[in-house]
């Protein structure tokens, strides 16, 4: 018997030197370019279904379309009818499916997609441009501002979209089956060519000052190593 | 490429979504007669003029959805 | 002419060279220079160079023509790119160019010959030529695949990463970057628009920039009016190729640094169509003599490339621009020999000359020496984009040209000189005004109306024959002919003759094609009409549509492993697996004798969760699931309405209200679908999630007599013994330190096996662990081929190998599943009549008598000649070793012990025996149940 902890894999290999860290073995690269892509896979991932119209609904605020950070800076993405994405830091998914109030609705759903699907973080000014040759939805401000979410192809993939800009530069958060998650990344890094894009391992902080410091919290009390 | 505006993620290429055909109503299969079941299955109107169709939206909501579409223009507009 | 003499003129006042930058290039190996600036074709002609290639059909010498995009007498071959339009492309440092069309050489076509025989390249020789015996067919192909159009190919396709393509929604698409266009533009722009404009040349202008020096003011103004707007962003050596439903556009880009041609797909709100006029050239008897030039073409060699284009002119005119051209010829030191005007009813008869113009003979019969012939003779307006949208131009007499209707399309408008005549200023304001319009978003009527048109002579052809289309090689003659046969209509004559279907797509050659038919059949060019244009606009590489190729892959968290342990792969529909790992009857081998492991992450799994969950799953399979207890799993088979086996899986009870169903691995994404399509539109008040969760766990089929053994070194909170954990269960627990993990007892592949779903994260671990800890037990990885041997061994037939777009679910003998008993399922009246009438073929297993061959699969059944059944599934079996079959037979032959006759592919016959039951090993199911 294995007495070892097991360790998580993202399905996305970045070359260059990798490092464990909260149980998942993620890529140490670090790029400081203008326009860069990141594997967030690690980031804790839950699926809700409710009615879109019950009080599960309302007390997540959220409606399908739109994305943004609870009293908890879990972000909560408006992923479909009825269906919400919460990410939260690593390890955090029964922490997050434990807060869903599941009584008062006929039917709620709560699974865990952690290791169902991949994450990335595209974050630049021309993240837009990059995303462009891959997506048929138009990425204008006025039609895509920051905190919008939609589904649609990316580079052929059924894709989850949610534009998050990080301290003001444009940044979007591209979740798919964790099977394609590799060919996505790909995907985008050719499609970012031109603008010079480089990839960007798993580090912190993950683009959002309030998740660095409860990873920071996390990783000092050693609950997450 | 025409697009279809989806009441839950707006106007779409035509591209994102499976055509799952002319609306028919599904016969009792309890009393259905061959010739009435296989007219189900295999028998379609495909008319020159407004059809109401259902179409999957596979690469958006997942969800099926109801249009009038005219065969001719592509025109769509919602079910009224 | 002698070949050292130079015709580059003085530098001119709107020439693009920049002669401080020579580039030196080669034509048919011999070297050149010209300037940056100069198109290929200019900087031949500065040099001299008046025959360009052979024409398509007749192999006639070809030169400048138009000076443009559209020139039919200028594509060569530069380096390894074929077709290359050299009156449009951009001279560079080191182009080989070489003429296409012509062997052995340029200046001796031996096929030139075809000219004496024209008889035999007539019109509708596509149909009348080579046509029987059919055959002698191999023959004619090779013959005519010499005379095919076009350049060369090396083959190499490393270029395919130099195309891409992207997405764009604009508000305003402008196609065409001369005065209308640029004032169409920027009035959309100060509107607020974002807009594209389009331009099909190197730079902004238009006909401005061959103009006079107010033109080349109002230029530079417009240009850096351009320049300076927010909101407009300018392609330029890029052309919108297609309008399709909804202003979906399709705009090939050629000015990019890094890619050869992009392709973006615009999704405009409206696309303002400026593309100018097109000279028309005039049909008379050697109009196709290198030496014979369009007004427009001389224009553009002089003012925009101050190339000289010959020393001796006679020119036929029938409008300003064309006196304007005669101007233009005296200032660069050409001796206008004879001036014919043709609004005074001057004309030409016939151009003289062999090779080469020497003279020509006028309409009075007089005979002019000269060496150019430049003819002014009409427009054509290029309404492609327009009649894409659905418009149909009409005729108007009285400016002798097709032009666009008043009532275009919702977000379509024609701006300039499509629309009607005007000054260069009137053209700008018309373009202001339609730019406004167009952000505005109005419908059509809040849209300016159309520039008027002036008087023009209405002339298209000469006393005499001549080309009317030069791509093509069809002439005057051909359409009168053609019309003579009956093909006496627009449309007709052109796939008779193939008039208007070379590269310039019509642009150059409908209106005559069409005014020849009118003079033919004695009727009005208004009734007959052009043919309608359909994309391209213009000729696009095959590169451009096929940009970057994106199709989606997948691959299991086990990938790392496999592709480092020598897994050959295979390709099943999006997902990459291992086929096997070099021997596959010894990896089914072991696992009949020990235990082995196979990566099926790929196989669906969903997600069912809800208090109706069992009224979903009674209706989707044709078997009974209400009494399912927690804890155990069951085979279903679903149908389609029609009757027809679409998938097959288990499906387990995991809690009260939680069940996770399995797919095949192909159906995943179109069971759910079906189950969506069921819940949403025919039973929405049922409370059911149906959620994929196929990539969130990794699946491990662990499959041996040792199974056991081995996942009791790995398993924590699972009693493995047979009492507790039987065949059909499944359990959770933690396996190789990972929490979570389902694991499902059931067989595939006839042994004791056991399915193991670990969170996907952690299936690498699970996996190299399984094969490390299991390693004294011989137990070892198997691929997908040794699992299809396993499987077929025992019998258990795979939907869509052994079934296909016919196979209910009595003919899969699948029989005893199928519980009609229930009031309703999917497919149940359907199956209700099969089983009343019986079904007519069946599947059995099937062993040759001979059991060393192995017969291919889809090999026919036969009796006689009739065909009474099919092979569907052979394999040669490691546990028998012998070949083992399941396949389709008559209902009369399935029964045990018939022997039948199987027709290989090489045409042998060799007999089969049909089998007691499906399974060859282990009928009883003993080993499955260990």
């Amino acid at each position: 018997m294995p007495d070892t902890e097991p360790i998580a894999r993202s399905p996305i290999r970045i070359a260059g030197p990798a490092q464990i860290r909260f149980g998942w073995e993620v890529s140490a690269v670090r790029s400081t370019a203008a326009l860069r892509l990141g594997d967030r896979t690690p980031l804790a991932k839950v699926l809700v279904r409710a009615a879109p119209e019950g009080r599960l609904a309302a007390a997540l605020g959220v409606p399908f379309g739109l994305a943004a950070r609870d009293d908890h800076a879990t972000l909560v993405i408006g992923s479909g009818p009825g269906e919400w994405l919460l990410v939260g830091p690593p390890g955090s998914s029964a922490e997050l499916a434990g807060r869903i109030e599941t009584a008062d609705d006929a039917l709620v759903s709560v699974l865990d997609f952690t290791h169902g699907r991949a994450l990335l973080r595209l974050t630049g000014p021309d993240g837009a441009r990059a995303l462009a040759m891959l997506c048929p939805v138009d990425l204008a401000d006025r039609t895509t501002p920051d905190g919008a979410a939609f589904r649609s192809a990316v580079a052929g993939l059924a894709t989850d979209v949610v534009r998050d800009d990080v301290d003001g530069t444009r940044s979007y958060l591209l979740h798919c089956e964790r099977s394609s998650g590799q060919f996505l990344f790909d995907a985008l890094l050719d499609a970012g060519g031109e603008y010079g894009i480089e990839p960007d391992g798993f580090g912190y902080p993950e683009n959002s000052v309030q998740l660095f410091e409860q990873v920071a919290a996390a990783e000092a009390d050693g609950s997450a190593e | 490429m025409f697009q279809i505006p989806c009441p839950h993620c707006g106007l779409r290429n035509v591209a994102e979504f499976r055509h799952a055909g002319e609306r028919r109503p599904r016969p009792d299969p309890r009393t259905a007669t061959p010739e009435q079941w296989r007219s189900y299955l295999y028998t379609y109107d495909n008319h020159a003029d407004w059809t109401r169709e259902t179409w999957y939206h596979r690469l958006g909501c997942r969800r099926y959805i109801g249009v009038e579409r005219h065969t001719v223009t592509n025109e769509i507009r919602p079910v009224s | 002419m002698s070949p050292l003499a130079t015709h580059r003129l003085d530098p001119q006042p709107g020439e693009l060279l920049d002669r401080s930058r020579p580039l030196s290039f080669t034509f048919e190996g011999n070297p050149y220079t010209g300037f940056a600036g100069d198109s290929i074709a200019s900087a031949l002609a500065a040099a001299g160079v008046r025959v360009f290639s052979r024409s398509f059909k007749y192999h006639r010498p070809r030169g400048i023509l138009t000076a443009s995009h559209l020139d039919p007498g200028c594509t060569v071959q530069v380096g390894d790119e074929p077709n290359v339009r050299a009156a449009a492309r951009g001279l560079a440092e080191g182009m080989a160019v070489h003429a296409q069309n012509a062997w052995p050489s340029l200046r001796l076509d031996v096929r030139a010959a075809n000219g004496v025989v024209g008889r035999f390249l007539t019109a509708g020789f596509y149909y009348k030529t080579f046509m029987a015996p059919q055959r002698l067919w191999p023959a004619y192909e090779r013959v005519l695949g010499t005379f095919a159009p076009g350049g060369r190919m090396s083959g190499a396709v490393d270029t395919l990463a130099e195309y891409d393509q992207r997405y764009a929604h604009p508000d305003v698409v402008v196609a065409g970057g001369g005065p209308a266009g640029m004032g169409a533009a920027l009035a959309a722009a100060q509107a607020g628009a974002e807009v594209m404009l389009v331009e099909q040349e190197h730079e902004l202008g238009g006909h401005l920039r061959w103009g006079g020096p107010a033109e080349l003011v109002l230029l530079q103004d417009l240009r850096a009016a351009v320049a300076a707007a927010p909101g407009i962003e300018v392609l330029l050596d890029s052309v919108v190729v297609g309008r399709f439903d909804g202003n979906w556009l399709s705009i090939v880009q050629r000015d990019l640094p890094h890619v050869e041609e992009r392709l973006i797909k615009a999704r405009a709100a409206a696309l303002v169509v400026a593309p100018g006029l097109v000279e028309r050239p005039y049909v008379f008897a050697g109009n196709d003599l290198p030496g014979v030039m369009l007004g427009t073409a001389v224009r553009r060699l002089i003012n925009l490339y101050a190339v000289r284009p010959g020393t001796q002119a006679v020119v036929l005119t029938a409008n300003p621009e064309g006196d304007a051209g005669v101007a233009d010829l005296q200032r660069a030191g050409v001796e206008v020999a004879a001036v014919l005007d043709a609004r005074r009813g001057e004309d030409l008869r016939r151009a003289l000359g062999r090779g080469g113009v020497t003279g020509v003979e006028t309409a009075d019969g007089r005979r002019v020496a000269c060496d150019t012939v430049v003819t002014s003779i009409g427009w054509t307006a290029p309404t492609s984009l327009l009649n894409m949208a659905g418009d149909r131009p009409w005729y108007d007499p009285s400016a002798a040209r097709f032009r666009p209707s008043d009532d275009l399309p919702e977000g379509v408008l024609a701006a300039g000189g499509i629309s009607g005549d005007g000054t260069v200023e009137e053209l700008v304001e018309h373009g202001r005004s339609v730019g406004a319009a167009a952000a505005a978003g109005h419908g059509a009527a809040g849209r300016p109306a159309a520039l008027p048109v002036r008087a023009h002579p209405e002339r298209f052809r000469a006393s005499t024959h001549g080309i009317v289309d030069y791509s093509e090689d069809v002439s005057s003659k051909d359409i009168i002919a053609a019309a003579a046969e009956g093909y006496d209509s627009s449309e007709l004559v052109k796939r008779y003759t193939t008039a208007t279907m070379g590269p310039s797509q019509g642009k150059l050659e409908t209106v005559n094609t069409v005014a020849v038919l009118a003079e033919a059949t004695g009727r009005p060019i208004a009734d007959l009409g052009t043919t309608v244009w359909r994309p391209p606009y213009a000729p696009i590489s095959l590169g451009a549509l096929a940009g970057r190729v994106h199709e989606p892959v997948r691959h299991s968290p086990m990938q790392p492993w496999h592709e480092a342990h020598g897994a050959a792969q295979l390709i099943a529909g999006a997902w990459i697996r291992p086929d096997h790992y070099g021997d596959p009857q010894a990896e089914a081998r072991g696992v009949r004798e020990a235990v082995g492991i196979i990566d099926v992450t790929p196989l669906g799994k969903l997600d069912l969760r809800g208090p109706d969950v069992p009224k979903l799953l009674n209706l989707v399979y044709v078997n009974k699931w209400s009494k399912l207890a927690e804890g155990s799993v069951r085979y279903g088979v679903m149908c389609a309405e029609d009757g027809v086996v679409m998938d097959d899986g288990v499906t387990g009870r995991l809690g009260s209200e939680r069940y996770l169903m399995s797919t095949t691995s192909s159906g995943a994404a179109t069971v759910w679908e079906h189950l969506e399509n069921w819940l949403q539109t025919e039973h929405p008040d049922w409370q059911v999630h149906v959620t994929p969760l196929t990539t969130y766990y990794a699946s491990i089929n662990v499959a041996g007599p040792r199974s056991r053994e081995l996942l009791a070194r790995v398993t924590e909170g699972i009693d493995l013994s047979p009492e507790a954990f039987p065949y059909m269960r499944v359990r959770t627990g933690r396996i190789a330190g990972v929490d979570e993990c389902l694991m499902w007892r059931i067989g595939f592949t006839g042994e004791l096996s056991y399915e193991l779903h670990v969170p996907a994260s952690y299936g690498l671990q699970a996996w190299e662990a399984l094969l490390s800890v299991g390693a004294d037990l011989g137990c070892a990885a198997f691929g997908v081929e040794a699992q299809r041997i396993l499987r077929l061994e025992k019998g258990h037939l795979i939907v869509g190998q052994d079934t296909d777009g016919l196979t209910r679910a009595y003919d899969a003998a699948l029989g005893p599943m199928v519980k009609l008993d229930k009031d309703d399922f999917v497919g149940r009246p359907e199956l209700f009549w099969q089983e009343q009438l019986g079904e007519q073929t069946r599947l059995v297993a099937l062993q040759p008598v001979d059991g060393t061959i192995v017969p291919a699969e889809a090999s026919q059944i036969v009796r006689r000649n009739a065909i009474v059944g099919r092979i569907t599934s052979s394999r040669m079996s490691p546990t028998l070793g012998r070949s083992v079959c399941l396949g389709y037979v008559e209902v009369g032959l399935a029964e045990p012990g018939t022997v039948v006759t199987v027709l290989l592919p090489d045409g042998r016959r060799i007999a089969a025996a049909v089998q007691p039951q499906l399974a060859h090993v282990d009928p009883e199911g003993e080993r499955l149940r260990a």
